[in-house]
């Protein structure tokens, strides 16, 4: 960390127009000054602590993990995930569908125009859009994801200029398209790569449905978020 | 917070209703199995535990330079971050924003933090309508009762009671069924999750050298919470910072796990600031109330250790205590062995009595996803309230340290334990006078008929 400790002042002499939290912070400084510090801050790296070894096959790990989490996953091929994306919406007897390209994530616009193509020959209506009546009233969401950690089955979406929020979290179905080679292998890895790019304003890592066991334990999917998880891995 | 009877009486009330006693301890246990299964498939738990402890340790070590850092960065990313030095400032604050942007539909994520404070009551004083979105605290709103566990707040009712609350509550058809009840609960959500303004969360987790707030849900109330209001509070404890963005990831290996079982749990989320100008949804503004409340006072006393916490529950499903007497018994928005550490720290001397509420076992240590030393930080606390005894106890103790250095004291102690009474078995059941307060819980075994000192004095030494 680069911030060394500037000079002691007292609240009194804090220059003016700072507020009560710099005050606070020159107070706090003062106070601890005197106490022992005897605990060194660890190694950045924490590649001796990786739950996941370098050879591991990803691709398997993560489906294996992700349906451990409750997800559904389908491992399809560049040939056949059009067929498979419109089976699953057509088994949820869904008829609109929100669908979200992203840059960045294996949903480019060609596969999204290509998908809502798919899904107007069979009689849905696929939208691209994300205003409150469409968030709330869609049947299901079609998105990209950035990334998806292989040790913990989590798939990664974040917020971006054609990305809303809302779109993995508000309809009941969350279809995810992720290309093998997003994945990383530990969760470690994920952050390792994070901490070298720039952060969109929200990042979510999702692992599974969602979920509660609040009342007596019992598991129970669906709360607020998505209550199933597709996620189309392209092999 | 108010605090009602003796800790005597209150753990007696706690424990009058089987079922929910047995409620408790069951949930409690399925908890702790859960956590040691998962801990089983995950390699190298000591050494992550290990470098967590330290990072945190670290953190409480050196708090102004990292709490500088955060606020540096946090503001840079376009959050406004205020200072609270206590709950009533922090209510106050967070009254202001909704006043001042004329907020009035505030919907909120789990937050010890904000029991902490109550933050509800004060902010319904001003006109602001707070609706709990968890499904567990949200039952717990609706029922007027009060969470007994810091990660499932309703672990003290049963299906039954949640049915007639949400049937009173909601007017509709009386159901048990777990999924029905909380589909009631979506529905109800639903609607107000669309018309809220105002959405306040605590924070797992800041990332001082990034300014990012981490925030781990596994309903999506969370997550709703953050997106879908146009401003969105933040509330922060100052200690709950760490270092560096490649830390986070230490701790979420180690939190849903600790917490119930979850490799990671549903959702962990990462906020960098207000939405961007592009973003199509995402709240505008983003305001970070940070919270002292008592925390710096720890932070340089003898117990500082006790901010490593990240409130994960482990240490209350693992304890004795906690399984049998359940949340309410403690009074304390913080129940459980760190609920005892954190409560007399926090609210003051009334909740010394919190110490005393554990065998010393040692299992919350051994279930501490940073280390924390629980019984050895409770042994201090007791020592700290000694002084702060009744006199008629402090003499009396001050009575028996000299007995225990003064030979012929000592000696005529032994011979007065003789007349303890033999309740049956060699164990004294009631002791008389002032001993009945301690033999009322513990039982007593009569001394052996010849003391070793006579043994020694009469046999023993000559061989020698």
């Amino acid at each position: 960390m680069s911030t060394d400790p500037q000079p002691p002042l007292t609240a009194a002499e804090t220059p003016g127009g700072t507020g009560p939290l710099d005050a606070f912070l020159h107070a706090l400084r003062r106070r601890t000054e005197a106490a022992p510090h005897p605990t060194p801050l660890p190694d950045r790296s924490n590649a001796a602590l990786r739950a996941v070894r370098p050879a591991e096959e990803l691709a398997a790990r993560f489906a294996a993990e992700a349906t451990a989490a409750g997800c559904v996953v389908h491992r399809v091929t560049e040939a056949n995930w059009l067929a498979a994306a419109k089976d699953i919406v057509g088994s949820l007897s869904a008829r609109l569908v929100l669908v979200q390209p992203q840059p960045g994530t294996a949903l480019t616009a060609e596969r999204a125009a290509a998908l809502a193509d798919a899904l107007a020959t069979a009689g849905r209506s696929a939208v691209s859009k994300w205003d409150d009546d469409t968030l709330f009233n869609c049947d299901a969401a079609v998105t990209g994801v950035v990334a998806a950690i292989a040790e913990t089955g989590t798939l990664v979406c974040v917020s971006g200029p054609a990305a809303a929020r809302g779109a993995s979290l508000i309809p009941p179905v969350h279809i995810a398209l992720l290309d093998r080679t997003q994945i990383v292998g530990d969760l470690f890895d994920y952050f390792d790569r994070l901490a070298n790019t720039g952060s969109p304003a929200n990042i979510n890592l999702i692992t599974g449905p969602s979920k509660t066991a609040d009342i007596e334990g019992i598991l129970i999917t669906g709360v607020h978020g998505p209550g199933v998880v597709h996620v189309l891995l392209l092999e | 917070m108010s605090r009602t009877g003796d800790l005597r009486a209150r753990i007696a009330a706690a424990t009058t209703d089987r079922r929910v006693v047995n409620a408790v301890h069951l949930a409690a246990w399925r908890k702790v199995d859960a956590r040691a299964e998962s801990f089983a498939k995950l390699p190298h738990v000591e050494a992550l535990r290990d470098k967590a402890a330290q990072i945190r340790q670290h953190v409480i070590e050196n708090l102004p330079r990292y709490l500088e850092c955060f606020v540096e960065r946090a503001t840079a990313l376009g959050a406004q971050v205020h200072f609270a030095p206590d709950g009533a400032a922090a209510c106050r604050t967070i009254a202001q924003i909704a006043a001042a942007r004329g907020l009035s539909l505030a919907v909120k994520g789990k937050s010890m933090t904000s029991e902490e404070i109550g933050l509800n009551v004060a902010l319904e004083a001003t006109g602001v309508r707070v609706v709990e979105t968890d499904l567990g605290e949200f039952i717990v709103q609706i029922d007027h009762d009060r969470p007994s566990h810091i990660i499932t707040p309703i672990i003290h009712k049963d299906r039954r009671q949640v049915a007639r609350a949400m049937a009173r509550e909601f007017g509709c058809p009386y159901t048990e069924d777990p999924a029905e009840l909380t589909k009631i609960a979506r529905r109800h959500l639903r609607d107000i999750f669309r018309r809220c303004d105002l959405g306040i969360t605590g924070v797992n987790l800041g990332v001082a050298e990034t300014g990012t707030l981490c925030l781990i849900t596994n309903e999506g109330n969370g997550r709703m919470t953050i997106t879908r209001p146009r401003v969105h509070v933040a509330l922060l404890g100052i200690d709950k910072i760490v270092p560096r963005l490649t830390d986070l990831p230490i701790f979420l290996k180690l939190l849903a796990r600790s917490s119930t079982g979850q490799p990671m749990g549903a959702y962990t989320t990462l906020i960098n600031g207000p939405k961007r100008p592009d973003d199509p949804d995402g709240p505008g503004e983003l305001h970070v109330v940070l919270l002292d409340n008592g925390r710096s006072d720890i932070l340089t006393g003898p117990l500082r250790e006790v901010l490593r916490c990240v409130r994960c529950g482990a240490c209350l499903n693992a304890c004795p205590a906690y399984r049998n007497i359940g949340g309410h018994a403690y009074s304390s928005v913080y129940p459980g062995p760190i609920g005892s550490l954190l409560s007399p720290l926090l609210y003051g001397h009334a909740y010394d009595d919190l110490a005393r509420v554990s065998s010393l076992c040692g299992a919350c240590r051994l279930a501490c996803p940073v280390q924390i030393d629980i019984p050895e930080l409770l042994v201090r606390l007791r020592a700290l309230a000694c002084t702060r005894q009744p006199r008629a106890k402090r003499v009396l103790l001050r009575l028996w340290q000299w007995a225990m250095q003064t030979p012929w004291a000592y000696r005529l102690g032994q011979r007065l334990m003789r007349f303890l009474p033999d309740d049956g078995g060699g164990w004294t059941r009631h002791g008389p006078g002032l001993l009945r307060a301690w033999t009322d819980t513990r039982d007593l075994p009569c001394p052996a008929v010849r003391s070793f000192r006579s043994i020694w004095e009469n046999e023993l030494r000559d061989e020698h």
